[in-house]
């Protein structure tokens, strides 16, 4: 049912009894906050979100305010900055300066309610402020400064309420407050990095991430997960520094309600220095570097003498896109396709929340596009296989193979690799569309812009068919 | 000269009265056939009739609690009995739980009996433990003489009386602290309900209530609402243990009816201020009530509307008597360290607030302070009053206030030293 209600002397219309934090994050109206979290629910301990209701005599939580029919609310009362501020204050009483050296800075919640409500002289001097551990190694690379934290909690009740694997707990009492492992344990679980962007502050940095780059040089550009078929949403954060390549520095989860919420997991968010360790650069052929001109020729006429006697692979993580116009090739040089899903199947991943055992972020598109996803018992070739990518090109029997490949797997691929290879980009290097397992399509743009680019699936075959006449 | 009311200390006084075998000889558990008999609804109704408050330090009427436990509900209904004592000032339960726990015991049967619960909790403050061991005893004699477990005194109830000890924590005494630790957890004040609903023990409508409340019950049940309301005053029906300590000649406990003077109460039981110096001020009802100067005193009397209308409140009825001589600035730093040490540490407020008026306060006492200083404090109750998740931080706010308005030039002194 719905109702209206009235903040700062705008009429809203808003569902009965919903939640008035969320209603003035949704309308985006400031309301500071540290504890409360969509995911997470009102702790109520931070007490910054205080607004003012008419008619109660003190100022209540948005948090822990419900939507009644006719109430006014008032978020911006010279009263209410006042307790904001004053509360934010004590915040800040026993915070250490670490802003220049704190990972966090130019995110930091702190910061930001400082400058909307701070300015102040602090109370008492700063060698008074209560000492805490500085690095305490959490486990799961996740390093918490206790000094840094604000107590909100949301790490503990991510790990009671969300994994429930209940590794973290808050210990002693008052200002002594801190958080910590449970006694013989580290946090372990298979999530556990996102305490790192629940944190509202510095308290909980990221190993991978931590004195890698500053916030601010950041650009934070929109993608998806290719870690498994889920599809998890991601902001994939990159640089590039003058007379740099450009350079993927980390992902962080980007709320989707359908597929992921608020969430990902440790190996998909760490799955962006895949993109850019090992990556196959060269175009090669007998172990030598050699033209783009030659190397299509190359395969051109490999193609001519093993006429009906070619089979194409592909990636089941290349976009829609990618695989019609690799299926339109093979068709046009008479190739059987396929994608062996198998060689995906990874049971020990999949869990029944985000990660799937399916670790190829296209497996739907593959099926969607019917490219056949297992070899066929009667299915043999002696002749030419033209990989795009896919894994695993030792299911079947060749006598000569052509490699599209964006990395190179091993010390052997690099050195005795005779085969015909053409590098390939990889995912934030191209774009497309991805169906996820829930058979949601999803867009991916082209993220990284590197000096001197590799090309896409798409580029080579419009490269390689413009030469067939 | 007062009189004595013995509505939950009437056997205090007898040798070995913790002890079942003499006890029973006294009249333990004579109450329990008149209520098991009685409808359920009877009993509730008697318990409002009688206007009986919560002794705990709120002074909620127990009537009204009671009746929101639910009547038909699938799921199992507890009670939890409120023995964590933790409130500097104040030993009144712990002399129940010595002197007469069986009557503890029967007040549980009966309240248990009323809301329908068959598991009840007495959760102990942890450094009661010579006491816990006392009252464990008085368990194991009433489950003995199956005046616990099933069937009880052959009727068709069954109830099972568990001892959970705190750690040690003072918050813990907040009733839904309390659930949280028995529970399992780390005691934690939970957020308030938005309307008049029981507590919650996993999920399950629970009643809490104080010790000396439960021990309330066998005498109104016996002697019906109307002899328990012969007591006391119009709003604060009834009587209460009324603890004396700090400057006064004999520290102890009385039970006294609502509505008594103070000041005649110190001075009778208490026998003065100690070495016949001059009364300064009193907390009237634990360290968390505004303190009251003597004067305030010689108007006050011991119940719940006349403490508030002096500003302060009646609390656990544990009154700490200062004498002339007691450094006002040093007393409320006394109070600071132990909430300093107490608070739970949830609300921003709270967990930085009782800190830093410590720290501040420990500045003006070493001579390093300004009016700056003492105005900070100021600020600071106004921070912590109706702010937080629990009364804690307003109670430690009124103290604070309370000290500096009325001893203000006490704290200034110190500033020139
Ligand atoms: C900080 C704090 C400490 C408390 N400590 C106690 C205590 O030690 N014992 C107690 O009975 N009630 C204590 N209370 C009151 C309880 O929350 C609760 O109101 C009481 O147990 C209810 O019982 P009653 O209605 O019988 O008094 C405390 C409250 C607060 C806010
Ligand atoms: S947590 Fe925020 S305020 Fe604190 S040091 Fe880091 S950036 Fe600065
Ligand atoms: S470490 Fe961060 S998330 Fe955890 S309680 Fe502290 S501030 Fe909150
Ligand atoms: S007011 Fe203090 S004691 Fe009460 S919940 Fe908040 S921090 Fe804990």
């Amino acid at each position: 049912m719905s109702i209206n209600i009235k903040i700062d002397d705008t009429n809203f219309e808003v569902e009965d009894n919903s939640l008035l934090i969320d209603i003035l994050l949704k309308n985006d109206i400031k309301i500071p906050h540290f504890c409360y979290h969509e995911a997470l629910g009102a702790d109520g301990n931070c007490r910054m979100c205080m607004v003012e209701i008419a008619g109660q005599k003190r100022p209540q939580i948005a948090c822990d305010t419900f939507a009644k029919e006719g109430m006014e609310v008032f978020t911006k009362t010279a009263s209410i900055h006042a307790v904001r501020q004053d509360i934010l204050e004590l915040e800040l009483i026993n915070h250490p300066i670490d802003c220049p050296t704190c990972d966090q800075a130019g995110e930091c919640k702190l910061q930001d309610y400082y400058m909307d409500y701070g300015f102040y002289e602090s109370a008492i001097n700063s060698s008074d402020k209560i000492k805490h551990e500085k690095h305490k190694d959490l486990g799961s690379n996740v390093i918490l400064d206790q000094e840094r934290c604000v107590l909100c909690a949301r790490c503990t009740r991510f790990t009671t309420d969300i994994t429930k694997t209940h590794e973290l707990g808050i210990i002693g009492r008052g200002d002594e407050a801190r958080v910590t492992t449970m006694p013989n344990k580290k946090l372990d679980n298979p999530y556990a990095m996102n305490i790192v962007d629940l944190c509202p502050v510095g308290a909980l940095t990221s190993k991978d991430f931590r004195f890698s780059q500053r916030s601010w040089l950041l650009t934070s550009s929109p993608s998806v997960c290719h870690g498994c078929d889920k599809g998890c949403n991601i902001y994939i954060d990159h640089n590039k520094l003058k007379y740099q390549d450009a350079k993927i520095y980390r992902f962080k989860p980007r709320y989707n309600k359908n597929i992921n919420g608020h969430f990902i997991c440790d190996e998909g968010r760490l799955s962006y220095k895949e993109l850019e360790e090992n990556r196959q650069y060269n175009l090669l052929s007998d172990n030598k570097v050699i033209s783009k001109n030659i190397a299509i020729e190359t395969l051109n006429s490999k193609i001519n003498s093993y006429k009906n006697n070619i089979t194409i692979l592909v990636d089941a993580n290349l976009y829609n896109e990618e695989l019609e116009a690799i299926k339109s090739y093979a068709l046009s040089i008479g190739a059987k396709i396929f994608s062996p899903l198998s060689s995906y199947m990874d049971n020990a991943f999949g869990d029944d929340w985000l990660k799937s055992s399916m670790r190829a972020s296209n497996a739907k598109g593959i099926k969607s596009l019917s490219i056949n996803t297992e070899i066929t018992e009667d299915y043999t070739t002696t002749g030419l296989l033209i990989n795009f990518n896919h894994p695993n090109p030792d299911l079947l029997s060749y006598l000569e193979l052509v490699e599209f490949k964006t990395h190179i797997n091993n010390e052997k691929d690099k050195e005795e690799n005779l085969n015909l290879i053409f590098p390939l980009a990889v995912s934030s290097e191209s774009e497309g569309t991805l169906i996820n397992k829930n058979n949601i399509t999803q867009y991916c743009k082209k993220v990284i812009n590197k000096n001197s680019p590799t090309p896409t699936a798409l580029e080579w075959i419009l490269d390689i068919t413009g030469d067939i006449k | 000269m007062i009189e004595e009311v013995k509505v939950v200390s009437h056997r205090f006084n007898i040798n070995n009265s913790h002890l079942l075998d003499t006890i029973l000889s006294y009249g333990a558990y004579r109450v329990l056939p008149i209520g098991l008999s009685m409808k359920k609804d009877s009993i509730l109704d008697m318990i409002v009739q009688s206007g009986l408050r919560g002794k705990g330090g709120g002074g909620a009427l127990a009537g009204e609690k009671w009746l929101l436990m639910p009547k038909d509900d699938p799921r199992p209904s507890y009670l939890v009995v409120n023995c964590d004592e933790s409130e500097p000032g104040t030993f009144k339960d712990r002399q129940i739980i010595t002197k007469d726990p069986h009557l503890l015991i029967e007040g549980m049967i009966l309240t248990a009996y009323a809301i329908g619960a068959n598991i009840a909790y007495i959760y102990i403050r942890g450094e009661y433990q010579d006491f816990e061991a006392i009252l464990q005893k008085a368990i194991d004699d009433a489950y003995e003489k199956g005046y616990l477990g099933e069937n009880i005194i052959g009727k068709n109830f069954n109830l099972d009386i568990t001892i959970h000890r705190g750690a040690g924590a003072y918050i813990c005494g907040e009733k839904s602290a309390l659930l949280e630790s028995l529970e399992g957890k780390r005691g934690h004040p939970r957020l308030k309900p938005k309307a008049k609903e029981p507590e919650w023990y996993f999920g399950n409508p629970t009643l809490v209530n104080n010790v000396e409340t439960i021990t309330s019950v066998p005498f109104i049940i016996e002697n019906r609402a109307a002899a328990y309301k012969r007591f006391g005053t119009e709003n604060s029906s009834g009587s209460m243990l009324f603890a004396l300590s700090g400057h006064i000649e004999k520290a102890g406990v009385h039970e006294v009816a609502f509505g008594t003077s103070m000041l005649e109460f110190i001075n009778q039981f208490g026998g003065g201020v100690k070495n016949g110096k001059k009364l300064k001020a009193v907390i009237p009802g634990g360290s968390s009530t505004p303190i009251l100067t003597a004067d305030e005193v010689a108007k006050a009397t011991l119940d719940y509307e006349t403490l508030r209308s002096l500003g302060s409140s009646l609390g656990t009825g544990g009154m700490i008597i200062m004498d002339e001589d007691t450094d006002m600035v040093e007393a409320l730093k006394n109070l600071l360290e132990f909430y300093h040490d107490e608070s739970c540490g949830q609300c921003t407020p709270c967990r930085e607030g009782t800190g830093l008026t410590d720290t501040l306060l420990a500045k003006i006492l070493d001579g390093r302070g300004s009016s700056k200083d003492i105005d900070k404090l100021l600020d600071l109750a106004d921070i912590m009053n109706g702010k937080t998740i629990c009364v804690f931080a307003p109670a430690v706010s009124g103290v604070i206030q309370s000290f500096i308005s009325k001893f203000r030039d006490e704290f200034e002194k110190k500033e020139i030293k």
